[in-house]
């Protein structure tokens, strides 16, 4: 089984964000098993909660949530540079990372590093 | 690429672990920080590392910097623990320095100053590549 994992560095408003997405999608679709996506750096603010994009531009987040729920694909982000973004992780109920998204530390990254056949980053 | 190149990536272990490329200087972003820590964390799960240093990423290398000058927190002070992170294979790309006129002094040992076809190489001998 070839194996996949990404990272995605880039904002949600990003336009290399959509191209993650699209990779992402289509890997998915031609059955490689996508292990996860790791969102390091500016990647974090994926996740929150608060982030609201203009209703006539990509949305990126959706994108990721459908791609989590259609696929369970594991949607991590790192908690340092989430919680440097200003999103609270730390909180019980995790009020402001969205639901689709795991808060994860770096140490998840080598998880899905070593267990990658490939690993591609945006 | 002529076939003695071939030859010589023939010769190369197979490819192990990860690759970093620092391509960023180190005080205008987090980029440097960010690549550090990603490269101790591997190091301390003992998972094979590599640090290859190209670009504006050379300014992370070389001596006699000060970032408190500059009220940021000195991560390149960290780089002299890499030893005991068993971080060893340190790459830096020599056309990067000298199109910057930089000299060979960096502010930590062991650092491996490669022509752009040596780079290239030690690059292709890494399963997985993550650039900051």
């Amino acid at each position: 089984m070839k194996t996949l994992a990404v990272v995605v560095t880039t904002p949600p408003y990003s336009h290399l964000t959509i191209s993650a997405l699209t990779y992402v999608e289509a890997a998915l679709v031609a059955g490689i098993n996508v292990i996860g996506v790791f969102f390091y750096q500016d990647g974090a603010m994926h996740a929150n909660k608060d982030i609201s994009i203009a209703s006539d531009e990509y949305q990126a987040i959706e994108h990721w949530q459908r791609l989590n729920k259609e696929y369970q694909l594991p949607l991590h982000i790192c908690i340092t540079a989430a919680e440097k973004r200003g999103i609270a992780c730390d909180s019980i109920d995790n009020d402001q990372v969205n639901e689709a998204f795991t808060v994860s530390g770096l140490g998840e990254l080598v998880e899905l590093t070593t267990k990658a056949a490939r690993l591609v980053q945006f | 690429m002529t076939s003695s190149y071939t030859q010589e990536k023939n010769d190369l272990p197979p490819s192990n672990g990860l690759a970093i490329i620092n391509s960023k200087a180190p005080f205008s972003s987090n980029h440097g920080k960010d690549a550090l820590d990603v490269a101790l964390i591997f190091g301390s799960f003992e998972q094979k590392v590599s640090l290859f240093f190209q670009g504006d990423g050379v300014y992370q290398l070389i001596a006699n910097q000060d970032a408190r000058l500059v009220s940021i927190k000195d991560y390149l002070k960290t780089f002299s623990a890499f030893e005991f992170y068993d971080i060893e294979d340190i790459y830096v790309c020599q056309q990067s320095l000298v199109n910057r006129q930089l000299e060979e002094k960096f502010h930590i040992g062991d650092v491996q100053v490669l022509s752009s076809i040596e780079f290239g190489l030690a690059l292709n001998r890494h399963q997985h590549v993550l650039r900051f």
